[in-house]
């Protein structure tokens, strides 16, 4: 990418760019916290000694069994609101995952293919905050600063023990009746994707050979020098070199701007990021396991959360209608096919491929 | 109780098979101990041992120790940060798939193999190589094995997945194994040691039930070598005859205390009590699988005949 710079005496200099992540000068904004936003309820639990008596135990277990007995899994005639139609504007709704690990896979034509698994959790819609609410809330105003707002579903994975947090984030689950859950998440959806609260979200949301968008935190590396951070070159490691193998070098000139600029790029955290994967395609969907393979990788290690949903891609997006508001299995009881594979992949089971 | 009692008996399984297994080569018949059972006689005699019942009542079963030689690629990789249960369970679902479509026999660094592949760009359109195998790793469906044979006297190697589809077959023609789990010092070595006849047939073991150690010492080419061979406490090389100082440098560079590191050996493998689980979950495909082959066989030589 070429960039023409104008010099102070209107001499034309150009400016090549190389890499357009360097571009990205965060300098001034802190790119990560380790707490939570101030809007959020307080969730974990201390963790108190408290001695309770085995009989006891078992008494609050059969509590909290009672209070959050099985809900029969939402139907798609149960649908309160009316089927609206899609239309290829409609945001759907995003799913949470987790990445369990890379797993290789070939194409009909031999070509190796490296597939990250991600596997779908137990997501429920916790509930529905519609577009005019939404855009008074923090992030919504920001978000939606000189847009049309649209409205955000909370859906929430991976349920678990009430014990382990607080009564006032238990209390967000208390209107649908669910356990608690530990990962919440925020989709933003057109309202004619919105779905009633309690409905379970599965791998079966999304279509094999579609392209989807996922977005996780990088791999935390800690802090970092420059060669591993930033990519310098270092200096020479031997021909008497005192002291100076993996430095940065120098930071500025003296003349122009006699102070060093900001961004300059020195040692520093590296990683524990928020990063977006563009347009992965989906070639493979487990439907009895919950697990979809993705073509390529995606941010953050192995067992991280991620969030995934429709690309915002305008090339790689739907044409034809997917399952929405999202997939329901059918009434009639016939179970869907266990393992959905992409037309480009060989199948395990299948024969070996000839030339 | 019965847990422990099976543990017990996997363990000892695995270090007594070992020692079975790895019996001296076929002219030294002081195999006066049973043998172990290998794929080919599984089916015919139950290896895997019913173990009579735990609190349900229900038959416990478990794989043969030999499993954990003969499928090494079903363990998955020790590095706790990557593991994952779940996706390992998935990933054995493949692998058996693949494995019913083709046969991979059970080898050994040091057995000598040949693989089939489709190549587009081979006159018949299938690339036959025939190879000893100098060494094998990965886990999962990223297995891999090297071939090696020295062809036109120019060495070549080749790294095969093994389980691409490309593979058509994969046969070994001599099953053995040598004083080491790693033969790259046959790329020092003189060439007559990783040379075999491209139209090699397959050999016809005369003990099934042992994997034979070949004792062969092999013959280094004289320095510059491409690795510290002296440095790597090789049982299958001659002796190097390098002057004194190789060696004192090389135990100056020693770590002796690794072979007492507990922790080390933990990391670096899985526990006894998930491999039993492991391969007590894909062994018995893994029989069904070998037994339909054996009868495909069978079937086969009925037919010519």
């Amino acid at each position: 990418m070429l960039s023409i710079v104008f010099h102070k005496r209107r001499r034309l200099v150009r400016r090549l760019f190389f890499n357009h992540e360097q571009v990205r000068t965060m300098s001034r904004v802190k790119r990560r916290t380790t707490h939570p936003p101030y809007w959020h309820v307080l969730k974990n639990n201390q963790r108190q000694d408290e001695k309770i008596s085995s009989d006891n135990l078992r008494f609050v277990r059969e509590v909290i069994q009672d209070k959050y007995k099985n809900k029969s899994p939402i139907k798609g005639s149960d649908l309160d609101i009316e089927k609206k139609e899609w239309d290829p504007k409609t945001k759907r709704s995003g799913v949470i995952a987790r990445n369990i690990g890379v797993q290789h896979m070939w194409e009909k034509d031999g070509k190796k293919v490296v597939c990250t698994v991600l596997h779908v959790l137990d997501n429920h819609v916790i509930r529905y905050v519609p577009p005019e609410e939404y855009a008074k809330s923090i992030i919504g105003a920001k978000v939606f600063r000189n847009r049309k707002p649209l409205g955000c579903l909370v859906v929430g994975a991976e349920a678990a023990n009430p014990d382990r947090f607080t009564r006032q984030y238990c209390s967000l689950f208390n209107e649908v009746g669910l356990l608690p859950k530990k990962r919440l998440a925020r989709f933003i959806v057109t309202p004619n994707a919105v779905l009633p609260p309690c409905t379970p979200l599965t791998a079966g949301h999304f279509v094999v050979g579609q392209a989807v968008d996922v977005y996780g935190k990088t791999i935390d590396y800690g802090f970092q020098g420059v060669v591993k951070r930033w990519g310098f070159k270092g200096g020479p490691a031997s021909h008497g070199a005192t002291k100076f193998h993996r430095r940065g070098g120098t930071i500025g000139t003296g003349r122009d701007k006699a102070r060093v600029w900001p961004g300059q790029k020195m040692p520093g955290h590296m990683g524990s990021e928020r990063r977006f994967c563009r347009g992965l395609k989906i070639v493979r969907i487990n439907m009895k396991y919950n697990v979809i393979y993705v073509k390529g990788t995606v941010p953050g290690p192995t067992n991280s959360i991620v969030q995934i949903f429709d690309t915002l891609l305008p090339r790689r997006k739907f044409t034809e209608a997917p399952p929405h508001p999202t997939y329901f299995p059918p009434e009639d009881g016939t179970l869907p096919q266990e393992d959905i594979w992409d037309s480009n992949m060989h199948v395990f089971g299948s024969p070996s491929i000839p030339v | 109780m019965l847990r422990r009692a099976v543990l017990q008996t996997f363990r000892q399984g695995l270090a007594q098979s070992f020692f079975k297994r790895n019996a001296v080569s076929l002219s030294e018949t002081t195999v006066t101990h049973q043998p172990i059972e290998t794929s080919n006689e599984a089916d015919e005699k139950s290896v895997s041992k019913q173990k009579p019942g735990d609190e349900s009542g229900n038959t416990v079963v478990v794989a043969p120790p030999e499993f954990r030689f003969m499928y090494p690629e079903f363990l998955p990789d020790p590095a706790m940060e990557r593991r994952n249960r779940l996706k390992e369970k998935l990933e054995r679902i493949d692998m058996l798939q693949r494995r019913s479509v083709v046969e991979i026999p059970e080898f050994y660094t040091g057995s000598v193999m040949a693989v089939t592949v489709a190549d587009a760009n081979s006159p018949n359109k299938f690339a036959r190589f025939v190879g000893i195998c100098i060494q094998r790793g990965g886990s999962g469906l990223r297995a891999w094995f090297i071939l090696r044979n020295v062809v036109d006297k120019q060495g070549v190697e080749i790294l095969y997945e093994m389980y691409c589809p490309l593979i058509q077959k994969i046969e070994v023609l001599r099953l053995e194994r040598r004083l080491d789990e790693s033969l790259l010092y046959l790329r020092d070595a003189l060439p007559e040691y990783s040379t075999f006849p491209l139209d090699m047939e397959p050999e016809r073991r005369l003990n099934n039930s042992v994997v034979p150690i070949n004792p062969l010492k092999v013959k280094l080419r004289p320095r510059p070598w491409l690795e510290r061979w002296e440095r790597q406490n090789l049982q299958g090389v001659e002796d190097l005859n390098l002057p004194q100082r190789f060696y004192d440098k090389a135990e100056k560079v020693a770590k002796p205390w690794e072979k007492y590191d507990l922790m080390l050996q933990y990391r670096k493998t899985i526990p006894a009590e998930e491999q039993e689980k492991i391969f007590a979950d894909v062994h018995s495909q893994l029989q069904q699988q070998e037994f339909k082959r054996k009868m495909r066989r069978r079937r086969g030589t009925d037919n010519e005949q």
